[in-house]
């Protein structure tokens, strides 16, 4: 799913300056504890999370994790969105809730990171 | 014969990654239906091409080849509408989709080209033909080449240029305690570092989760402490400690869920207890040593993939 | 309004606790207990990976129709009894927490609205 869709599906605004509406995300991870999304989430993938702090740009660097989402509208600070500059992650942000930005990039045919367990 | 072995699969994979968008000609020249053929002349002259896609108000209709504009010539039909003479259902293949469904249809069908559209609107987005396809996949093999190429010229060239019984680089980051602003600063410092040096993007990876799970526990725990790591040429030696609190017991400390994180570092989205296990997850090998009122002494190793496969 | 029993069913849920025989109004997922605590509301099924005892609280406080335990995640004995006493359905699954809301998502259960502050 390109970049560009997920903005669609999600009504999200980008946050992080410029990037490319063509980058593809396959796989979407959702957890509010980084161990979680340490543990397995996928390089290239998307998380979204109600947590908002450095750490959760820092977590999705060392994992290559591609985008975040900050869900509920929240509005992550200047440190955040530097950070997410410099390191090449995508900032989303969304007014729907975890649960209604999951279910409907699911919908859209999102893969998760379980299903990509399974297949192994 | 190994190395043919290798090209060929890496070409396959090649045709599963690639997808037709990324191979097709963009820019296409079409036509419309309700012209007459005789304006296929110009178009066929200077473009050099083969045969047009017919389009009706971006709505792919048909193909007129060079063949149908010759029958017309010879039958003194040019002024015929080439929706009448072009050739109807022609087969087309998605833009999204992998590369090799449209190596299997140029086997299956024998044509020379197949127009691409797109899945949503089904306009027509581009045409791709075998010579796309062989061109595509040569620079892509290319690009590969290049990454491996430079990547593996960065580590080599210090490891090789060096003359020492042994070497290894050795990069220091001090750790604030307490300060969860600066924490992950030393494991992004360091993954960027690695990656520098050219070290596979998994391994770097790799690395960089357990000593940002370490860093964090320095943050979470004591009031400060040092990582070193050590970059050698078969494998990543990570070194972190501190000078307290200490582990009480680490037979605990290493089972999932279990944890004594205060509440603050509940809330920042740490502390659930799966740190440690975490560190051995993605570590070849893990020493823990730990005194109470002393410091914690682990470290982590990450073994080189080409040298992984030995043990 | 879907049934819990259905939800259950249809997504091979394991029940651990509780009487599942409720209706879900909608769902929330949420590691945090603040955020769940502020944001989740009544007869909201809750999608988790935590497992301790507080869970139960949390869930009796805002009258959650129940929790779904993600990634194979097991309670903690005492999340078990604190949920047999309270009535509290938990559910486990081997999904992640992006995959079974995608699949409650199918099956008709949506995100609350918020009221964008």
């Amino acid at each position: 799913m390109k970049l560009i869709e997920i903005k669609e599906i999600l009504e999200a605004e980008v946050v992080s300056g410029e990037y490319d509406p063509e980058i593809e995300i396959e796989i979407g991870c959702s957890s509010d504890l980084m161990s979680e999304i340490l543990a397995f989430g996928k390089p290239g993938s998307i998380l979204l999370t109600s947590l908002m702090n450095i750490q959760v740009i820092n977590t999705a660097n060392v994992a290559d994790i591609k985008a975040v989402c900050f869900v509920m509208g929240k509005i992550p600070d200047e440190n955040i969105i530097n950070l997410a500059k410099k390191n090449d992650i995508i900032v989303f942000i969304t007014k729907f809730t975890t649960f209604e930005s999951c279910g409907r990039l699911y919908k859209n045919g999102l893969k998760s990171c379980s299903y990509l367990n399974f297949e192994k | 014969m190994d190395n043919n072995k290798r090209t060929t699969t890496k070409i396959q994979e090649l045709t599963y990654e690639l997808k037709v968008k990324d191979v097709m000609t963009k820019d296409v020249e079409t036509v419309s239906p309700k012209m007459p053929v005789n304006f296929l002349r110009d178009v066929l002259q200077n473009k050099r091409i083969s045969g047009v896609p017919v389009v009706n108000d971006n709505e792919f209709v048909g193909l007129i080849s060079i063949e149908d504009f010759i029958k017309c010539l010879e039958q003194g039909k040019m002024d015929d509408l080439i929706e009448d003479r072009m050739t109807k259902n022609i087969k087309t293949l998605y833009a999204d989709e992998p590369l090799v469904h449209a190596v299997v249809k140029f086997e299956k069908f024998g044509f020379g080209r197949f127009p691409v559209i797109s899945r949503k609107d089904k306009k027509l987005v581009g045409i791709i033909t075998k010579s796309d396809i062989i061109k595509g996949v040569l620079k892509k093999l290319e690009t590969a080449y290049h990454d491996e190429e430079e990547r593996r010229y960065r580590a080599s060239h210090i490891f090789n240029d060096i003359i020492a019984d042994e070497v290894f680089l050795k990069f220091q980051y001090y750790v604030e305690g307490k300060n969860f602003d600066k924490a992950g600063e030393a494991s992004t410092g360091l993954k960027k570092t690695l990656y520098r040096l050219g070290l596979s993007p998994e391994i770097v990876r790799r690395a960089a989760i357990s000593t940002y799970e370490a860093e964090i526990n320095v943050v979470a725990f004591t009031d400060g402490g040092i990582i070193v790591a050590y970059v050698e040429p078969h494998q990543i030696k990570i070194v972190i400690t501190d000078k307290g609190p200490g582990i009480p017991n680490i037979e605990n400390a290493m089972k999932p869920g279990f944890s004594t994180a205060p509440e603050w570092v509940r809330e920042l989205g740490f502390g659930a207890g799966m740190g440690l296990p975490n560190i051995k997850k993605f570590a070849d090998k893990m020493t823990l040593r730990s005194k109470v009122g002393k410091g914690t002494h682990l470290e982590i190793i990450v073994k080189l993939s080409n040298y992984r496969d030995e043990d | 309004m879907v049934n819990l029993k259905d939800i259950v069913q249809k997504l091979d849920l394991k029940v651990v606790s509780g009487d599942i025989n409720r209706e879900v109004s909608a769902g929330y997922a949420s590691d945090l207990l603040s955020d769940v605590i502020a944001n989740a509301q009544k007869d909201n099924i809750w999608i988790t990976l935590q497992t301790h005892v507080n869970i139960v609280a949390v869930a009796n406080l805002q009258e959650l129709a129940g929790i779904i335990l993600v990634n194979g995640r097991q309670p903690e004995q005492a999340t078990l009894k604190k949920a047999e006493q309270e009535n509290i359905p938990i559910l486990l699954t081997e999904l992640s927490t992006f995959e079974i809301v995608g699949k409650l998502y199918e099956l008709g259960i949506h995100g609350n609205k918020m009221s964008s502050a």
